[in-house]
């Protein structure tokens, strides 16, 4: 679809509330879909294993974004396209997208579900708050781990010399050169120069100010876009978009739909998931990530959001060439045993789903460097063995996970974790033996369950 | 009182089935009946909504059902008013909110569930919007009489925002006058407490027992 028809037409779409858009347009057709294509939860899967159901579910989601659209909150107009104009686009969409250049060039690829190829990994600080002079070490030693394809969201850099920063100044733009500065620094440091970095800066249209071919982020680096829930999007986004667009950058954009609010339970919400997945190729998405909202839980580990992952990725997977990723987000944090159980119980759901992976990250870091590069090794690693299995045999697993998890999701509960300093030793750049054996723990845990781990 | 007890039941009916239509024509029914309004809005809408509102936190019901629940109930409320006004009388609100999500963020639906529930709990609540500079919050704040100012922030990098409503509070000689209340995804009780917010509340449930125990204490 061509950008420019796009923005026109955020111009000159029919004009409406957000509110009427959401409550009519979004809700009452979700609803409605629900039951016409009889889509369901039964209240205690976490992993969808009815095909038939995911095909509805696509069906379902095709249909309701013909009817919806995508609303632009600042010109309050909605940006209607035809079933015919969908069609069209997901015909050419691409099953695979080069990122990287030069010997650190890697390629995502569409999935299937139980697909035996590996899901490619995007892995690194995960928008977490990271101190300016940790920056560049904590992305290096992400960058080290070779499992890991592109280095994932290197971190928000929302405070310089103990001030923090205001979106939309000056300092958000100078702010954002050093992000890219430093996120290739890091990349260079761990010995993979061209390495594809997937960058999210967050500040505002300064943030395109980190593009550039030498010091910074390139046309070959994938940049980020995020829909607004559900199936919104904003002036600034556009403008992102046009600018990386132009500039040939690998679209990653992403959407986070939210179980409880305008799509309803999770059956419903994956139809919305399903419309704002093809919503994100119709604005130009070439890469695109579920993140699942939650109304009760800030994280992305609840059974809700298990199953609604599985089963739109199904949808996806199944009837589309769409390469998808989800993102995982924890309630527990890194340093913590919990960490891991969450992380690895939605890979296995995702990736046997059909999906890449993005991540992990705790949900409510506590302070900065709130990450660890070793646990996104484990998170790589168990998102490689889920590619060798089938959802019939990663579910009693993710039920085994999910156990050991439940009783502690509530953020208050959930461990407090540590930051990179404290688990990793800062003169080697190499964990501390504390979490060295935590990992070799949980990884012996993780086999034990039926993870065929190496 | 069969006669009331009937007339409740259709107030309460009308939330339970999302209807506005039926809820002002129970509302005038109970307004032609001369019954007791303000014993009327607590039995045939207060009561219901907040059934909703525990309905909605344990997810047996949906925010589409709770706006459209909270749609009713403000279309019957506004009949219950207009026939107390006539008689000189009024509804007695727990305080007076105005929320917004500050300047930079365009996030909307967490922080209109909050407005949602609040509303529902007995707050007469002011929702200004989305992407507010601090001017303008402090603004509405004075204009609607407010005694609780609710910030909601989604980003780690808008959150700063919420900060600066606190510190032009404090310069404009305000900060006593108001209880601010922050939350948003990445918002946390330290974050509050170092910006010198009053109350932080983790979700929308939690901003209404929140605002209850602090305006409890300030008898509001």
């Amino acid at each position: 679809m061509n950008f420019k028809e796009i923005a026109k037409r955020s111009e000159t779409g029919p004009l409406t509330e957000s509110k009427d858009f959401l409550m009519k347009a979004v809700a009452a057709n979700a609803m409605t879909l629900t039951k016409e294509y009889d889509v369901s939860w039964d209240g205690k899967s976490l992993i969808n294993m009815d095909d038939d159901m995911a095909d509805r579910c696509f069906q379902a989601g095709k249909e309701l974004f013909v009817r919806t659209g995508v609303y632009s909150m600042n010109s309050s107009r909605v940006i209607e396209f035809s079933a015919e104009e969908v069609d069209d686009v997901l015909r050419f969409v691409r099953p695979e997208l080069p990122m990287g250049a030069g010997k650190d060039r890697v390629c995502a690829h569409h999935r299937e579900v139980e697909d035996p190829r590996k899901p490619f990994v995007f892995c690194g600080p995960f928008n977490a708050n990271v101190h300016e002079e940790m920056f560049v070490r904590l992305n290096e030693v992400f960058s080290r781990e070779r499992i890991v394809d592109c280095l994932f969201f290197p971190g928000y850099l929302n405070e310089v010399d103990g001030q923090l920063i205001r979106p939309t100044s000056a300092l958000a733009t100078r702010m954002a050169i050093l992000y890219g500065q430093w996120s290739r620094e890091a990349v260079r440091r761990a010995g993979r120069p061209d390495m594809a970095i997937a960058g999210h800066a967050v500040m505002a249209p300064g943030e395109i100010a980190c593009t550039n071919e030498e010091w910074g982020l390139r046309s070959t680096d994938p940049r980020a876009i995020v829909l607004i829930s559900e199936l919104q999007v904003d002036d600034v986004s556009l403008t992102r978009l046009a600018y990386y667009l132009a500039y040939g950058c690998p679209i990653y954009m992403a959407f986070t739909p939210l179980i409880g609010g305008y799509g309803g339970n999770p059956a419903g919400t994956a139809i919305v998931a399903v419309a704002s997945f093809i919503a994100s190729v119709m604005l130009g998405g070439e890469i695109v990530h579920i993140g699942p909202q939650h109304m009760n839980f800030k994280q992305q580990t609840n059974q809700h959001s298990l199953f609604l992952a599985s089963l739109a990725n199904q949808a996806v997977a199944r009837n589309s060439n769409i390469i998808a990723t989800t993102s995982h987000t924890t309630s527990g944090r890194p340093g913590s045993a919990q960490y891991a159980h969450e992380f690895s119980a939605l890979a296995l759901a995702s990736v046997t789903s059909g999906s890449n992976v993005s991540g992990p990250r705790p949900s409510e870091p506590l302070g900065f460097n709130n990450v660890s590069p070793l646990m996104g090794r484990l998170f790589a690693e168990v998102a490689h063995a889920a590619a060798g299995l089938s959802r019939e045999a990663a579910t009693p697993i993710v039920e085994a996970l999910y156990d050991r998890y439940k009783d502690n999701m509530d953020l208050e509960k959930a461990p407090k974790g540590q930051p990179f300093e404290e688990l990793y030793d800062l003169a080697t750049l190499t964990p501390t033996p504390e979490h060295q054996a935590l990992y070799d723990r949980l990884k012996e845990e993780l086999i034990g369950l039926g993870v065929p781990l190496s | 009182m069969a006669d009331a007890e009937r007339i409740y039941e259709a107030m309460k009916r009308s939330i339970e089935t999302y209807d506005s239509d039926a809820a002002v024509a129970a509302a005038e029914e109970a307004v032609a009946a001369g019954l007791d309004l303000l014993e009327a809005v607590e039995k045939g809408f207060a009561d219901p909504i907040r059934e909703l509102g525990e309905s909605f936190h344990r997810m047996e019901i949906f925010l589409p059902e709770l706006t459209m629940g909270a749609d009713a109930m403000k279309a019957g409320v506004e009949v219950l008013e207009r026939a107390l006004d006539e008689k000189g009388g009024k509804i007695e609100k727990k305080a007076v909110v105005v929320i917004g999500t500050v300047e930079g963020d365009i996030h909307d639906i967490g922080k209109s569930v909050v407005a949602t529930l609040l509303h529902a709990n007995g707050y007469e609540v002011h929702d200004l919007g989305i992407d507010l500079p601090a001017t303008r919050i402090i603004e509405a704040a004075e204009s609607h009489g407010a005694d609780v100012i609710a910030l909601s922030a989604l980003l780690s990098t808008t959150m700063l925002y919420q900060r600066d409503v606190v510190e032009l509070l404090q310069n404009k000689g305000l900060r006593e006058k108001y209880y601010v209340l922050v939350g948003g995804a990445p918002v946390t009780q330290a974050w509050a407490d170092e910006i010198g917010a009053d109350g932080y509340a983790h979700d929308a449930f939690d901003a209404v027992q929140v605002l209850d125990k602090a305006m409890e204490g300030r008898g509001g």
